[in-house]
């Protein structure tokens, strides 16, 4: 039984992990007033980059890197996109998930000449419990960076009421840069940390959604980072139950498991009632 | 005034769609001196500064400062869910390493205050505190900076006559000390009070520049108008009939909480709501508009028609036609349809009566109402809502940001529903516009009556005091 | 600016991004964009075959697309096409296989199926967002990844076809069978059921109360709020309305193409269709132009896949470029408080 808890508890810190990064990345992207709907697909970009490049130079390292500056590239094109042209946010957060989507699935044709999956390349190994440790020091981080900073003052004062930010002296399109490129870097990180943390290669389809999960995740924290990493760990416990259930409850289908997380996402959207205020000026084009 | 000037605008112009805001203006601001800045709603007063400040460029001209420009705003530019002194500190922080050293920006903040006579808690947050002690942030964050010239915009819209006079006694010390200050506004009574210098614009341009000693408010007043308003016809209407019966109305929540209020409008009157902006007549108007929910006593029968104080967020679909806005409101009236169809021959016909009887300036009825200036889009909104002859009129600040032409033509409009017979109530944080045309008026604050008065009792003074929360 | 700039910089625009990224995709994939674009079009035009596929993928796009107009134009949007679709295949599905009745009635039976079906799945997120002011988008989605297992466990075990070998529905009975269109093609009547839902759709926004409704609370929620307009049953309508549309398009797909229901029913269509919705500007007429492009891009992507070795996944990040660039067009109107993600 004390085995069972332990691997659940294993398990979940590993499913978690990822919806942790991504959820960062989605606080501090939010809180900067720029809505990041394009987590997921950074992800992608992080997971499917890291696998190229650890092909590339059969170093695990080298691929994380990849990973976190596909994503932070990603996260500049939103960023741009939302501050020079004051775009959609949610539209071409939407645009960048099909983009990534779609090129992981044609790169895994063209690079590794199978649809579907890649080759199994170099992976972290052991060292991928250093990146789970990271996830939640950089929660801690994000929360102190926020609260109690200069930068963090004025990030969430972008957030609020960019005009302030101008009466204020300071340039509020490039702090929201910054807050989506690390938004980018933090997703690529977590998918990294999907197909070369984890496992070791890259799937069709592997982020499966949890770039929407974290976004849950945040909304249900209130946009506070460590709240927001409370959600992701549920999440993830939900995510770890299925594995460690299998065939253990012969009434409960592996499918009915497998979604369990997804309607868990779907009871913490619904569990925040008005209760909810969002950084004021998140998803207005300033 | 000591010699050299402290900012200087020379041939500014700025021009947006449809209008030249600015039109070729030359200023000079010195050291020291009280300058007010004057003309009617649309003047180009308020563009003017914001380019002063630097917070927008014009199109031609230059700006050039001997020194830090600081400028409070109309609508201040605060972070309400912050505290005071982040708000103040913002950009300036002070630090200890990577950490914001708190206890320095609170010391920082009181100092600020206390060198110009002021009072604040460094700590509160701003959103709940009430309008005039925010503005009081505002311009913390801006003497923080030890502004060589400090521009304010319109800075006693949102204060009572006690806070007013405060207020200016910071004003004078700090010119005192040097500063060169520049006001925005079109309270006359003020400027002549205070100011030493005025500066005259009317439709873009500078039309008149003296100083206070040789000029009067009649004069400037003419300057700013630039001739006669068309008068307001009242006439005695014998309706009694009952219009609207408010009785122990509680609504709303926090600083704009109503509580048992009352109100009688009568059929052939206009009641007037004095107070100063922030004392529940948002809470009032949603309440009486049924967007709200509300204890007590609303009674009122027949049709309603109203005229939001935010035209663009609350009346208005920007992006439609004038016909298309001619239906909003109206739109699932037994008329308006046919089947599940509407009736856009019917609406069309009547954004036309609207644009004729309102002389809205429009080619085409079909164009977006974005296209229009605000005066126009607001007699839009007001042909609107009195074009089924409602038996109420619901009118909250109607003449808000336009021109005095706009303004004119809606305030008689109002008047003629009353003479045939509605009942109207007036909420306006402009005091003069309620004195014009109301027969009765009611002093709110907090929320609550204060008191009342019909208008053969009108008194400036005694409603000015009541609206201060002082009896 | 004026119509003809926001068309230019729009959908026109869109069109040549399109032609332009082909043919870099084309040359990245070692092939001129001569031979690419040939074997597109002939991919897609060439024949009678090729017509009848592509006005196939026409047709299972037009569908989730019309869904996600109607649900943008409420300031709403859904990207959960995809489930609502496979959900409303799966009713009908699973009513065509013990259905008894005369064909067309039976077939009549099965489209309300996919109707009800598709729009309950809307309904979830509608009332979602309706009560408690929930991220529809975040909802939309994760209920695609719900259908999806839902849909599979069910067509794995209780719904299975009792002849079937995977886990699918039973074969439907031919009477049961949209009727083709195109003789010698699998094109059925789905496609003028699109297209006249395409014409009813326009005249609802144009001419009806409700449309008008509908377009006020997207374009201008403060202000429909106090014209009378009851915001949150106009969410959950639209949300339903949009889920049917697309559980509609869900049912003609298998009534029509497969004749049965499994969880291949779509290869991405539901998301495919966001492009279609915004490249033809949200208005119906133009969404079906946008969905015929799109349907030669996808059927004929197969052709070129297979013949110029350009992966078809190219056509899917090209989507995702289109959807990006046509953000600049600004469709969902800002958000009234509380219902922020």
């Amino acid at each position: 039984m004390s085995e069972l808890i332990a691997t659940l508890v294993v398990l979940t810190l590993i499913k978690a992990t990822p919806i942790i990064y991504a959820a960062l990345g989605g606080v501090i992207s939010e809180r900067s007033g720029v809505i990041n709907i394009g987590l997921e697909g950074m992800m992608a970009a992080g997971a499917f980059f890291a696998v190229v490049a650890s092909f590339a130079t059969h170093s695990p390292l080298l691929g994380l890197l990849a990973g976190i500056g596909a994503g932070a590239l990603f996260g500049y094109l939103l960023a741009f996109a939302a501050t020079r042209f004051k775009v959609d946010q949610i539209v071409a957060g939407t645009g960048i998930n099909l983009i990534c989507a779609g090129g992981a699935a044609y790169g895994l044709v063209v690079i590794f000449n199978q649809p579907g999956a890649s080759v199994q390349v170099a992976s972290l190994g052991h060292a991928f419990w250093i990146l789970i440790v990271l996830a939640f020091a950089l929660a801690a981080t994000m929360q102190w960076v926020l609260y109690r900073t200069p930068w963090g003052l004025r990030i969430r004062a972008c957030g609020e009421n960019p005009s302030a930010v101008v009466s204020a002296g300071l340039n509020p399109l490039a702090l929201r840069v910054y807050a989506v490129v690390i938004s980018g870097a933090l997703a690529g990180l977590g998918g990294a940390f999907l197909s070369i943390g984890e496992l070791n290669l890259y799937s069709d389809g592997m982020t499966a959604g949890r770039g929407f999960i974290a976004l849950a995740a945040v909304i249900f924290g209130r946009w506070h980072p460590l709240a927001a990493t409370a959600a992701c760990v549920v999440f993830g416990f939900f995510e770890a139950l299925q594995f460690v259930l299998q065939g253990q409850i012969s009434w409960l289908p592996a499918n009915a498991m497998q979604a369990l997380p997804y309607i868990a996402a779907l009871v913490a959207l619904a569990g925040v009632t008005g209760r909810v205020r969002a950084p004021a000026a998140d998803g207005v084009p300033f | 005034m000591a010699g050299e000037p402290v900012l200087s605008l020379r041939g500014i112009r700025k021009a947006f769609p449809g209008v030249v805001a600015v039109d070729g203006v030359d200023l000079d601001l010195f050291p020291g001196e009280i300058h007010a800045l004057v003309g009617e709603n649309g003047a180009g007063k308020s563009t003017l500064s914001a380019i002063a400040f630097g917070e927008l460029q014009p199109d031609e001209g230059t700006v050039s400062a001997r020194g830090t420009v600081g400028l409070v705003h109309q609508h201040f530019e605060l972070i309400g869910r912050l505290r005071v002194w982040q708000n103040v500190l913002l950009g300036r922080e002070p630090h200890r390493g990577w950490r914001i050293d708190e206890v320095a920006a609170r010391e920082r903040v009181v100092a600020v205050a206390q060198r110009n006579g002021l009072e604040i808690d460094p700590d509160a947050f701003v959103e709940t505190l009430p309008i005039g002690v925010q503005q009081r942030v505002e311009l913390l964050r801006e003497l923080d900076r030890d502004p060589a010239v400090l521009l304010l915009d319109e800075p006693t819209a949102a204060l009572a006559p006690a806070e007013i006079e405060s207020f200016f006694a910071t004003i004078v010390q700090l010119a005192a000390r040097g500063t060169a200050i520049m006001i925005v506004t079109h309270k006359l009574q003020e400027v002549t009070a205070y100011a030493t210098r005025v500066t005259v614009m009317r439709h873009g341009k500078v039309v008149e520049r003296t100083l206070i000693g040789e000029t009067s408010i009649d004069a400037i007043a003419r300057a700013m108008v630039g001739g006669e308003l068309p008068a307001v016809a009242r006439r005695a209407t014998t309706q009694m009939k009952p219009g609207l019966r408010v009785r122990d109305l509680r609504a709303g929540s926090g600083a704009t909480r109503l509580h048992d209020f009352y109100l009688d409008v009568r059929g052939g009157e206009i009641v007037g709501i004095a107070g100063v902006e922030g004392n529940g007549q948002s809470t009032l108007a949603d309440a009486l508009a049924g967007m709200i929910d509300y204890k007590g006593t609303i009674e009122r029968t027949g049709t309603i028609g109203i005229i939001p104080q935010d035209r663009q967020r609350e009346a208005l679909v920007m992006n439609w036609s004038l016909v298309e806005n001619t239906l909003l409101g109206r739109q699932h009236r037994k008329e308006a349809c046919r089947g599940l169809e509407l009736d856009r021959g019917r609406a069309r016909t009547e954004a036309l009566a609207i644009r004729e009887r309102l002389d809205i300036r429009a080619a085409s009825v079909d164009m977006p109402v974005r296209t229009l200036s605000g005066g126009n889009q607001q007699k839009l909104v007001v042909g609107r809502a009195l074009i089924d002859r409602p038996d109420f009129v619901l009118a909250y600040n109607p003449t808000r940001g336009i021109d005095v032409g706009a303004a004119a033509l809606v305030q008689s409009r109002i008047m003629e529903a009353r003479n045939h017979g509605a009942a109207v109530l007036l909420i306006s944080f402009e005091l003069d516009e309620i004195l014009t045309l109301a027969d009765a008026v009611i002093v709110m604050y907090r929320g609550a009556v204060l008191g009342s008065f019909g208008r053969e009792a009108f008194d400036r003074a005694a409603i000015g005091r009541l609206m201060a929360g002082s009896a | 600016m004026t119509r003809a700039t926001r068309m230019i910089a729009g959908p026109l625009g869109a069109v040549v991004l399109i032609l332009v990224l082909m043919s870099l995709a084309m040359i990245a994939a070692g092939t001129s964009p001569v031979d690419g674009f040939t074997a597109l079009f002939v991919g897609a035009l060439g024949g009678r075959n090729q017509i009848g596929e592509t006005l196939v993928a026409t047709t299972a796009l037009l569908f989730p697309a019309l869904g996600i107009c109607l649900a943008f134009r409420a300031g709403l949007f859904n990207i959960g096409a995809e489930g609502q679709l496979l959900i409303g295949g799966l009713c009908a599905g699973a009513l065509g296989a013990v259905l008894t009745v005369p064909g067309p009635i039976g077939i009549v039976l099965m489209l309300i199926a996919g109707a009800i079906g598709g729009g309950a799945w809307g309904a979830i997120a509608g009332w979602m967002k309706a009560r408690f002011g929930a991220n529809e988008i975040i909802a939309t989605l994760m209920l695609n990844f719900v259908a999806a297992y839902f849909a599979l466990e069910l067509v794995s075990g209780p719904l299975k076809g009792p002849l079937a070998a995977g886990a699918e529905t039973a074969w439907l009975d031919p009477k049961y069978w949209l009727p083709t269109l195109l003789p010698a093609t699998r094109l059925s009547i789905a496609l003028l059921l699109a297209v006249a839902l395409a014409l009813v759709l326009q005249w609802t926004f144009s001419r009806t109360v409700f449309g008008y409704d509908l377009r006020a609370s997207g374009e201008a929620p403060e202000a429909a709020r106090r014209s009378g307009i009851n915001l949150a049953r106009l969410t959950w309508l639209a949300l339903t309305l949009s889920g049917a549309i697309a559980g509609v398009g869900g049912a003609t797909i298998v009534s029509g193409e497969l004749h049965r229901f499994n969880t291949q029913l779509s290869p991405g269509y539901g998301f495919t269709a966001i492009a279609v919705a915004l490249v033809g500007d949200l208005q119906p007429l133009w969404i079906c132009i946008a969905a015929f492009g799109f349907g030669i891009l996808e059927s004929g992507g197969l052709a070129m896949q297979a013949s110029a070795q350009v992966p078809k996944d190219a056509i899917h990040v090209i989507e995702g470029l289109i959807i990006f660039v046509l953000a600049a067009r600004r469709y969902v109107a800002t958000r009234v408080e509380g219902t922020l993600p």
